[in-house]
């Protein structure tokens, strides 16, 4: 029976040594620092699915990527891609991922056009010769780049340079890709741009998406799933409205106010049921108002609030419930891990 | 205080490639190296005796013997950097993420440097001949057979070269050492016999030697009779070289990516 995992790693782990470069051992020798790049890592990746990996710097997001495009061995457990084995069958594992690097575009070469470079590329991924023109005509199209096919790359921006390496992401049709931070250093445009395509033209040919990020929002807009990884181990993996629900205390909601001191602060954090309150930089604000955040148990406590605000004769603005965005869960989640 | 604040700054440019330059041990061993030995080989060349014994040893002129020489150098200076040229990192890791097998990168990859090569030999070859009255007898098949030969073997000493410089980052002793060897004992720009015998005894451990004779020979009208003892020395050369080269490049390349540092340059 076919496994419905696209990718699932099975107690992966990779550690690096590196000299310290600020020990004073000698001219040859230097001290050996080990780190845990990727900890016994078990992951599963359902087939079709836009799997967004969350992590901060250094959690180990490339390393992992690198381990499964066969490119870093694993010092021990493995993985499976496509049901291939990382280790084993390395040349299937290729055949069945198309990976675009965090530094993807320095794999091309300068003095050759768009369209020569992913000729190259198409020749040593196997596309048949006879469909080689019609499938780079194709990516190209697709990543919005047909009008600079004949381009010399060395003259394209940094967006179009991005745009290249996913049409070479693509140029195999292979069934999974994996993206390594496909919008770091792009401006927002071109960064909206890739994730539209990821999310519109890759999810609709049913292609599995490893998407490593990270931008906390990035992945909230256009991941089905995602993990959090942190020091390469995944401390919370769901949906991104589950990973929300996991901090839910109790309600929330933000309510602007106009001459409110912080004595009056203080007393409204004793009203019964109020279970904290955080002041929100918002730009918007008047001198004389403050936005403050208020976690209530439930909403049953906003009329003690009102009656409150009304006894101390605090003129109120404006409020409005809100849900703690991703980047709330992702900040608290990696704190209690 | 400008001037002061200007002088501030050069000294910390300075001090940046300094301490950049310092992490790179070997690269600065094989660099002093490379400047003892480059400065021998041009002493020897200007020896008087260099002119007498390339007339009785090839029988023909200094001018054909140092052409030959020039236009091979470059040649083999190819097949040494040819597969480091290949080695950007970036690139090696695109190509590693393929289905493309390692022995097809590396041929592939050096392909288009052996056919620029053999243009620019045909150049020199050229020149030698209509303006500096160079004489060619040209054995074919025999310089075909030590092409083939001293291009396999320089290609393995290249992969030796390229894998310790995945390793190491910069600085690879083997090429430093190679091209060394070629100016000095290589029989490029004189025959090793000029040199004090203890040298003498380099030149006939080292493969460059036995290519620049056998192919000097095989341009001047010599037979493959002739050239038998030092062809067979090069075979066998090539025969040890070419896959103990692999080998090492493979390892190196296995090393390299094991502990993440492929694209580490």
């Amino acid at each position: 029976m076919q496994s419905e995992n696209a990718i699932q790693t099975i107690n992966l782990t990779k550690t690096f040594k590196s000299k310290d470069l600020n020990s004073s051992a000698g001219f040859f020798s230097r001290k050996t620092i080990s780190t845990n790049a990727i900890d016994s890592l078990n992951l599963e990746i359902k087939k079709g699915e836009l799997f967004g990996l969350l992590g901060p710097n250094g959690a180990g997001k490339t390393t992992l990527v690198k381990m499964l495009c066969t490119l870093l061995p694993p010092d021990s457990g493995t993985a499976l891609i496509n049901g291939y084995d990382i280790i084993k069958q390395q040349m299937q594992v290729k055949r069945s991922l198309g990976t675009l690097f965090s530094v993807g575009e320095r794999g091309f070469f300068w003095r050759l056009n768009g369209y020569r470079n992913l000729e190259f590329f198409a020749a040593i991924y196997n596309v048949p010769r006879f469909k080689r023109q019609q499938r780079i005509m194709e990516v190209l199209r697709l990543v919005g780049l047909e009008n600079s096919t004949y381009q010399l790359y060395q003259k394209y921006s940094g967006g179009m340079k991005r745009k290249l390496a996913l049409a070479r992401t693509l140029l195999p049709d292979p069934p999974i890709i994996m993206l390594d931070e496909p919008t770091t250093g792009l401006d927002a445009i071109s960064s909206r741009n890739i994730r539209d395509f990821v999310r519109s033209t890759v999810q609709e040919t049913g292609k599995t998406v490893l998407y490593t990020t990270h931008y906390i929002e990035e992945a909230a807009q256009i991941c089905t799933k995602i993990g959090i990884l942190k020091q390469g181990k995944i401390i919370a993996c769901d949906t991104p409205n589950a990973l929300r629900d996991k901090i839910k205390k109790g309600e929330r909601i933000y309510i602007i106010l106009e001459e409110i001191s912080p004595v009056q602060v203080e007393k409204m954090r004793s009203i019964h049921g109020v279970i904290g309150i955080t002041e929100k930089n918002d730009p918007d604000l008047m001198p004389n108002q403050k936005g403050l955040c208020l976690e209530l148990q439930n909403v049953d406590q906003l009329p003690s609030i009102f009656d409150f605000l009304f006894e101390q004769k605090i003129k109120f603005v404006n409020f409005k419930r809100e849900e703690p965005s991703l980047e709330d869960a992702f900040i608290e989640i990696t704190k209690r891990a | 205080m400008g001037a002061v604040a200007e002088l501030e700054k050069i000294w910390y440019f300075m001090k940046r490639d300094m301490v950049s330059f310092s992490t790179y041990k070997t690269n600065i061993v094989i660099l002093v190296f490379t400047a003892i030995f480059g400065a021998l080989s041009f002493a020897y060349l200007g020896q008087s005796s260099v002119n007498q014994v390339v007339t009785q040893t090839f029988h023909t002129s200094y001018t054909t013997y140092l052409i030959i020489g020039l236009a091979f150098n470059s040649y083999l200076g190819q097949a040494l950097t040819l597969v480091q040229k290949t080695i950007n990192p970036w690139a090696l890791e695109e190509v590693l993420v393929s289905p493309t097998r390692l022995t097809t990168f590396i041929i592939g990859s050096s392909i288009w440097g052996f056919i620029w090569s053999t243009a620019v030999v045909a150049v020199y070859l050229v020149i030698g001949v209509y303006f500096f009255g160079v004489l060619l007898s040209v054995n074919v098949i025999g310089t075909l057979i030590v092409l083939a030969l001293g291009i396999a073997t320089f290609v393995g000493i290249s992969m030796i070269g390229s894998g310790i410089l995945i390793l190491t980052k910069q600085g690879d002793p083997v090429t430093a050492l190679m091209t060394i060897a070629i100016s000095l004992f290589g029989n490029v720009l004189f025959p090793p016999q000029v040199l004090p015998t203890f040298l003498q005894v380099i030149a006939y451990i080292t493969p460059p030697y036995y290519f620049f004779t056998c192919i000097k020979f095989m341009l001047t009208g010599s037979t493959i009779a002739a050239i038998l003892p030092n062809l067979e020395i090069l075979a066998l050369m090539c025969a040890i070289i070419v896959p103990v080269g692999y080998a090492i490049y493979a390892w190196c390349l296995k090393t390299a990516r094991k502990n993440g540092t492929l694209s580490w340059f």
